[in-house]
């Protein structure tokens, strides 16, 4: 007969000489809950088992602090975390607790990789159900403005991330409008915030809403793979902008946004780039166009009313010059005609002259003919012009004298 | 604007080519060369005052066209 003491102390090393210490075991179960203090504890059962089967067999498994404090970082690092459901195998042996008369199982490690796959498909099967609801490409068919100027951002002010997102829209020298909504960015309390966030910004029909988010580790980016984040992001009515992380991240988040930037700096230029891209094209380009172009058109104005003032100066001129040269011409004839004239009647009038000179009666005078008138001054041609007594002029070449009618003779006699 | 200035502009040429055509009588010349120097006048005061205009905007494009 044994002692309650004796009894446990006898299956105690009998269990320790089977699944003590030194004969640790691996032992794969589903997580049926979960409690940490310190210390982890997990109540693990046959994965697939149903919770309201009063018989199913549990192991009461603990991991002490020296060994779960680095496991949990490490799982902490990757984004992973122990909750019910998560299937794990975790490698140990087996204790006995006499005063509860418990047997229970000491964890000395838990099998992360495995963790991690699971982890991995359950990011996968989220990823298959997006895109079989269409979800991957339903942000990215949302119309976006050529000048996304009015920006919605969710971010958390003073991360890194956040100042290098928003440096980048204050050094590009446009206006951009930010509506910022503050949320968490990593932790179980984000994804409910970025969610919130999303809705409250996509109310105000901004241009575009930018998520935003320094690099971290995967468990600090977890938040961006959570379902309810990747919906809210495919269902936006405003295109969503994603700058998660570092190079080679790529979240559930960035696969159905809009537009994904590597680095939240990235996320930044992209955005700059479009409105200066914009700008360039339509207000930069077209000035710079003008400045070149505006004096060519003045100049070419200024030349044109130049060339027709010298034109009409010199059109002028020529008329003018025709004009006179016309006159002069018509002028020389004139004065050539003239002369002729002249010169004609000149002749004319010396024959004349000539002719005159032969019909002189001072010539005749001269010859020994006189000229006799009669008291009125009447030239006496004939005897019938005078009576006896009369007395008439006779006028010779050097004078004159009177003599009176004694004797008339015809011609006969 | 531009109307203004490519009527008076053809206006200009057709008196040009009048002349250069010998279209031009005497009695006409006055008259033409008048009325060019009008519109050579009005071209060159629009000119003026446009270059007066674009001289105060100018500064104004060359900070849009050089702006980063």
């Amino acid at each position: 007969m044994l002692e309650v003491g004796q009894f446990y102390d006898l299956v105690t090393s009998h269990l320790e000489a089977a699944f003590g210490r030194r004969q640790p075991r691996w032992i794969r179960g589903e997580v049926a809950k979960v409690f940490e203090k310190g210390h982890l504890y997990l109540d693990l059962v046959d994965a697939g088992s149903a919770s309201s089967d009063a018989k199913r067999p549990v192991l009461n498994a603990h991991c002490w602090t020296s060994v779960w404090g680095p496991l949990k970082r490490r799982l902490a690092d990757e984004g992973v975390s122990l909750k019910p459901g998560a299937i794990v195998a975790v490698y140990g042996y087996v204790d006995v607790y006499a005063p509860q008369g418990k047997i229970g199982f000491t964890v000395s490690a838990i099998d992360t990789a495995g963790l991690l796959g699971d982890v991995a498909r359950r990011r996968r099967e989220l990823i298959e159900r997006l895109g079989a609801e269409g979800l991957l490409e339903a942000n990215q068919r949302v119309p976006l403005s050529a000048v996304p100027l009015r920006v919605g951002l969710v971010a958390s002010p003073g991360t890194e991330g956040f100042n290098d997102f928003t440096g980048q829209l204050l050094n590009s020298g446009y206006s951009f409008d930010v509506r910022l909504v503050t949320t968490l960015v990593q932790g179980d309390q984000a994804p409910g915030q970025i969610v919130a966030a999303l809705a409250a910004l996509d109310e105000l029909h901004l241009d575009v809403i930018c998520v935003v988010r320094g690099g971290g580790s995967k468990g600090d980016l977890a938040c961006f793979d959570d379902e309810r984040v990747a919906r809210a992001i495919a269902t936006s009515s405003t295109p969503v902008w994603t700058g998660i992380g570092h190079t080679g991240d790529e979240s559930v988040a960035d696969l159905v946004a809009h537009t994904r930037a590597i680095t939240p700096t990235k996320l930044g230029e992209e955005l700059v780039t479009r409105v200066s891209a914009w700008d360039q094209r339509y207000v930069r380009g077209p000035a710079q166009r003008i400045e070149t172009s505006y004096q060519a058109v003045l100049d070419e104005a200024s030349e044109f009313v130049a060339e027709r003032r010298r034109t009409m100066i010199f059109a002028v001129r020529d008329r003018l010059r025709s004009e006179e040269r016309h006159l002069g011409s018509v002028r020389e004839r004139l004065l050539l005609e003239s002369r002729h004239l002249l010169a004609a009647a000149t002749a004319s009038l010396a024959t004349t002259r000539q002719l005159l000179a032969a019909y002189d009666p001072q010539r005749r005078l001269a010859q020994g003919w006189s000229l006799v008138t009669r008291h009125d001054g009447s030239a006496v041609g004939s005897l019938s012009d005078v009576a006896l007594g009369d007395t008439v002029t006779v006028r010779v070449s050097d004078g004159r004298f009177d003599a009176t009618i004694t004797q008339k003779n015809g011609e006969s006699t | 604007m531009s109307n203004q200035w490519n009527d008076a502009a053809e206006e200009l040429n057709a008196i040009v080519a009048s002349f250069d055509l010998g279209e031009v009588s005497v009695d006409d010349l006055f008259a033409k060369l008048e009325r060019a120097t009008q519109i050579i006048e009005s071209l060159e005061e629009r000119l003026t005052a446009t270059k007066a205009k674009v001289e105060e905007l100018a500064p104004r494009i060359a900070r849009v066209a050089a702006s980063e």
